[in-house]
């Protein structure tokens, strides 16, 4: 009777485990599953004004740089993280993904990888697939809402992560939490980066936005969080998703500069003179540049 | 930022360009790099810093005759401060302040 309790026992703890695998939300295998999975059209119905903005948004195509440059393609031709073919490639010759498409870190096969590096070698190349992976609203709103996971576990499914807490009126995410990092700087942080990127086998160094933040404007006294400048209130009362600047708009871009960086010009026409009776004619142009960001220009 | 210096029929009398940016390699040669997968680390960082002031002091000299009077006693001066995004060519003016210089009192 022994062996037979000690199989039946093995068996339904093999079969529960089974049963919690088959359970567990299971990894996306190709680009349209790791996009179905964090589909946020559905987020436009009420929220239209913050999706048009978001639409605009570089979040919105992070792998599509500036004016539709493909910015991933010197990746995968060109650098440490080169692969010869397709097939070879996986998360890890991602770096990027870390920030540019972080939900890949948790929900991505090395398949997604390998159907991306097939749509970037193609000739001509796919900018629709690649268009596909984007920052949704369930990114930063579930995927990347908690920062401290030690303590506060996981983001939880069908739960969307804001200011409130409270019933929220979806479908697929019928519950609304108060994130607690979601309004500080350290949520942008989180991809707006520190510096080098050592955790890769070869360290690589992107957005420093963050760290300048916090070892150049916080030293000189800058109080101001990214989402006060970046995400201020629009007329109807909510953070712009925009999440300006939006590069591919030059003129915007231009205007947001020319009101946040300061110069100031002093000029002075003299003959200088070094020796005795020998002079230089000289102009003299004093500049000074100041700005408004809480942090270095340029950066990202 | 480019400064430049110009006689009033548009002859330039100088030019500078100086650049604010971060600079990275990947600390296995002496060669910037542009590309996040190719920067391993900033080696320099000229950049406008927050809650600083980037000053500069440039000067021209003006062109003098063999007895070493100045042949041209006015110029404008003009300091453009540009913005590049990702190359030199793809790029817009922030600001621009043009100034009469004179030696002239």
């Amino acid at each position: 009777m022994r062996p037979m309790r000690f199989m039946l026992t093995v068996a339904i703890v093999a079969s529960a485990s089974l049963a919690a695998a088959a359970d567990a939300p299971k990894k996306a295998s190709s680009i349209d599953e790791l996009a179905k999975m964090f589909d946020s059209t559905g987020c436009r119905e009420c929220h239209q004004e913050i999706y048009t903005q978001w639409e605009k948004s570089h979040h919105a195509r992070p792998f599509m740089g500036v004016a539709g440059g493909m910015m991933l393609t010197p990746v995968v031709t060109a650098s440490a993280f080169k692969v010869e073919k397709p097939e070879q490639a996986t998360l890890k010759t991602f770096p990027c993904f870390k920030c540019h498409l972080p939900q890949a870190l948790r929900w991505a096969e090395d398949s997604v990888a390998q159907e991306l590096a097939a749509a970037l070698m193609a000739n001509p190349q796919d900018k629709a697939k690649v268009a596909k992976l984007q920052i949704t609203c369930l990114v930063c709103h579930s995927e990347t809402a908690i920062a401290h996971r030690l303590k506060d576990g996981n983001p939880e499914p069908g739960v969307i992560y804001g200011s409130k807490e409270g019933a929220h009126d979806s479908k697929t995410h019928p519950k609304m939490k108060k994130s607690v990092t979601l309004g500080q700087s350290i949520f942008c942080g989180q991809c707006h980066g520190t510096g080098p990127n050592f955790e890769f086998d070869y360290p690589v160094q992107c957005a420093t936005l963050y760290g300048s933040y916090q070892h150049n404007y916080l030293p000189a006294g800058g109080q101001k969080s990214c989402q006060e400048c970046h995400m201020a209130k629009t007329k109807d009362g909510f953070a712009d998703h925009l999440i300006a600047p939006n590069f591919d708009d030059k003129e915007a871009t231009a205007a947001l500069l020319a009101k946040s960086v300061h110069l100031t010009v002093d000029t002075l026409g003299y003959q200088w003179l070094r020796k005795a009776n020998t002079y230089t004619p000289k102009i003299v142009v004093n500049t000074r540049i100041t700005h408004d960001a809480g942090h270095r220009i340029p950066d990202g | 930022m480019v400064v430049t210096a110009k006689t009033k029929d548009g002859k330039e009398v100088g030019s500078i360009e100086k650049n604010y940016h971060p600079q990275g390699s990947s600390c296995r040669d002496e060669k910037m790099a542009y590309g996040a997968q190719n920067k391993s680390s900033y080696i320099r960082d000229t950049s406008l810093q927050p809650l600083q002031t980037k000053a500069e002091s440039i000067e021209f000299d003006l062109p003098v005759d063999d007895k070493g009077a100045p042949t041209i006693r006015t110029v404008d001066v003009t300091v453009e401060l540009i913005y590049e995004i990702q190359n030199p060519d793809n790029k817009f003016t922030i600001t621009r302040v043009t100034r009469e210089v004179t030696l002239d009192r």
